[in-house]
């Protein structure tokens, strides 16, 4: 017989697993700065920020399949509503809440689907700046609204150690000044997945100090960001308020992020 | 959640009418209706494109007609569908209208889709199936129209003029190109001028200006349909390398001063008797 108890025992199988895999993402970084949003990660391979439409961007971490279903969800509902009607009414507010999420939601409940291995994160340019939006949304259909500034990371303590990181920053941001302090909020998001991960296959609970390492945060910091830089890659996507354009959307050049990088490290 | 190949596909599984146009079957159709009934369109009139040695010029005049009514006299007929093509179009607005915003839209949605901006030859075809899709409303009297497409080649460095028969043929033209119509009557003159002066694409971007407005102009003065610019300018965009550009009021207004001033010029005395 199946009773409640074994439905609570069957998603909370589901979300362990979610959980599992989605635990070593890479961290994606949204800020609002002086001239419009930005979306900052690193990549190993695969490209992770997208254009969704005119004013919408995309980045998403999980299974590259889900990831991939979920853009060309968005972007086909964006260009059919923004031909149906019009340009004007494309929100993400509309594209999460009215289509994606309902869409999680389903397959994370329903016992019998493939729930979605993904956690993404969209950023909404606005007419001015107070309109600019970023969402946030989950693999079970939960989302959530932010303003000036929204992370999503492999697990809820990496976000929580971004979040400290960007907690005292004041606006207006310069672009480069934004750029920064991502940078740091995303080394500061993946070295703590990587501890999470160090730490379960480890099997232990708490974090044990490591000395060393808690001695200077910021040559730590350094030391752990350049040693990525080795395999991985900077990406960002901004939305440029002054864009001449129809769209706002473009990805920061190689050398635009070797001037920022060297500027960094 | 369900993925369409393309936009025509995702408009023909919401039954959207640019892609299903609403036909009378043959055997239902009465002859010819009479006079002053049914749904009249309005119409575009004269738009031109020529080449020049950066690029292309498109001009339009400015009026809408129904019938024999002027419907509109600041109608746009010139209009960008991505960052280095203009579509100018002629005969029924409505779904020349409808046709822009679903190229437009086409466009960026296979681009942001597959990750590569449509090719050239692809823009194209997608432009002849519109066209084609509109065949069975035009052959009952309404929906009709005829594009030209302009763009700039960005790999061949060169501008290139498209246009099309109201089946979806596709033509390419090495220096000219008109629709609307006002084209019939100057359509010699494109050849006048290439033969007599010099070929358009070795023009500067003054002189094929200058020479496109004289079209519209003798055009304005042949047919009924093409507006003058005696009340309202008519409007230019160029393409060039760096994209589209609007010809400036100012500029416009001191061409057609000149261009007026030497028709006063040349015009003969009136002699009644």
């Amino acid at each position: 017989m199946y009773t409640p108890f074994d439905f609570n025992e069957a998603i909370g199988h589901k979300k362990e697993y979610i959980e599992d895999n989605l635990r070593e993402g890479s961290p994606v970084v949204g800020m609002a700065y002086d001239g419009g949003l930005l979306l900052l990660t690193m990549r190993r391979t695969q490209r992770k920020i997208y254009e969704i439409y005119d004013r919408q961007m995309f980045s998403a971490i999980g299974k590259q399949a889900d990831i991939e279903n979920v853009r060309l969800s968005s972007i086909q509902y964006a260009h059919q509503e923004g031909f149906e009607r019009s340009p004007d009414d494309v929100s993400v507010q509309r594209l999460v809440g009215f289509y994606l999420s309902p869409a999680l939601k389903k397959a994370f409940g329903d016992q019998w689907a493939a729930p979605f291995i993904i956690r993404c994160l969209f950023a909404e340019s606005g007419r001015t700046p107070e309109q600019d939006v970023f969402l946030t949304l989950n693999y079970d259909g939960e989302f959530r609204q932010h303003r000036r500034v929204a992370v999503i990371a492999g697990t809820q303590r990496a976000e929580d150690r971004m979040l400290e990181r960007l907690s005292d920053n004041r606006p207006p941001l310069s672009r480069d000044e934004a750029l920064r302090q991502a940078v740091w909020a995303w080394t500061a998001g993946a070295r703590e997945s990587l501890k999470a991960t160090s730490r379960i296959s480890r099997d232990i609970e708490e974090e044990e100090p490591i000395p060393l390492y808690e001695i200077d945060e910021a040559e730590a910091d350094r030391v752990f960001l350049r040693d990525e830089l080795k395999t991985a890659q900077l990406e960002v996507g901004l939305l440029e308020r002054r864009a001449n354009r129809e769209s706002r959307f473009r990805l920061m050049r190689e050398d635009e992020l070797q001037d920022l990088l060297s500027t960094i490290i | 959640m369900e993925l369409a190949r393309d936009l025509w596909s995702l408009l023909q599984q919401s039954g959207h009418p640019l892609t299903r146009p609403a036909v009378t079957p043959l055997t239902q159709q009465t002859a010819t209706p009479p006079a002053g009934t049914g749904v009249v369109d309005t119409h575009g009139t004269t738009v031109i494109a020529v080449k020049f040695d950066r690029g292309v010029i498109n001009v339009g005049d400015r009026r809408a007609t129904a019938n024999f009514a002027v419907m509109y006299d600041r109608a746009e007929k010139v209009l960008p569908i991505d960052d280095y093509t203009l579509l100018a179009i002629s005969g029924s607005f409505a779904r020349a209208m409808e046709v822009v915003r679903y190229l437009r839209t086409a466009f960026k949605l296979f681009e942001r889709t597959y990750l590569q901006p449509m090719s050239l030859e692809g823009k194209l075809a997608e432009l002849a199936r519109v066209v084609r899709a509109g065949v069975p409303e035009a052959l009952q009297g309404i929906g009709g129209f005829i594009p030209l497409l302009t763009t700039y080649d960005l790999e061949g460095q060169e501008g290139r003029i498209f246009f099309y028969d109201g089946m979806g043929a596709r033509f390419e033209s090495t220096e000219f190109g008109a629709a609307g119509s006002g084209s019939l009557q100057i359509r010699g003159v494109f050849d006048y001028i290439v033969k007599t002066k010099k070929p358009f694409h070795q023009m500067t971007r003054e002189e094929a200006l200058r020479e496109a407005l004289l079209l519209l102009d003798i055009a304005a003065d042949l047919d009924a349909a093409t507006g003058g610019w005696q009340k309202v300018l008519p409007l230019a965009k160029t393409i060039t390398a760096d994209g589209i550009e609007d010809v400036s009021e100012e500029e416009l207004r001191t061409l057609v001063a000149e261009i007026d001033r030497t028709t006063r010029e040349n015009a003969s005395p009136h002699r009644n008797s």
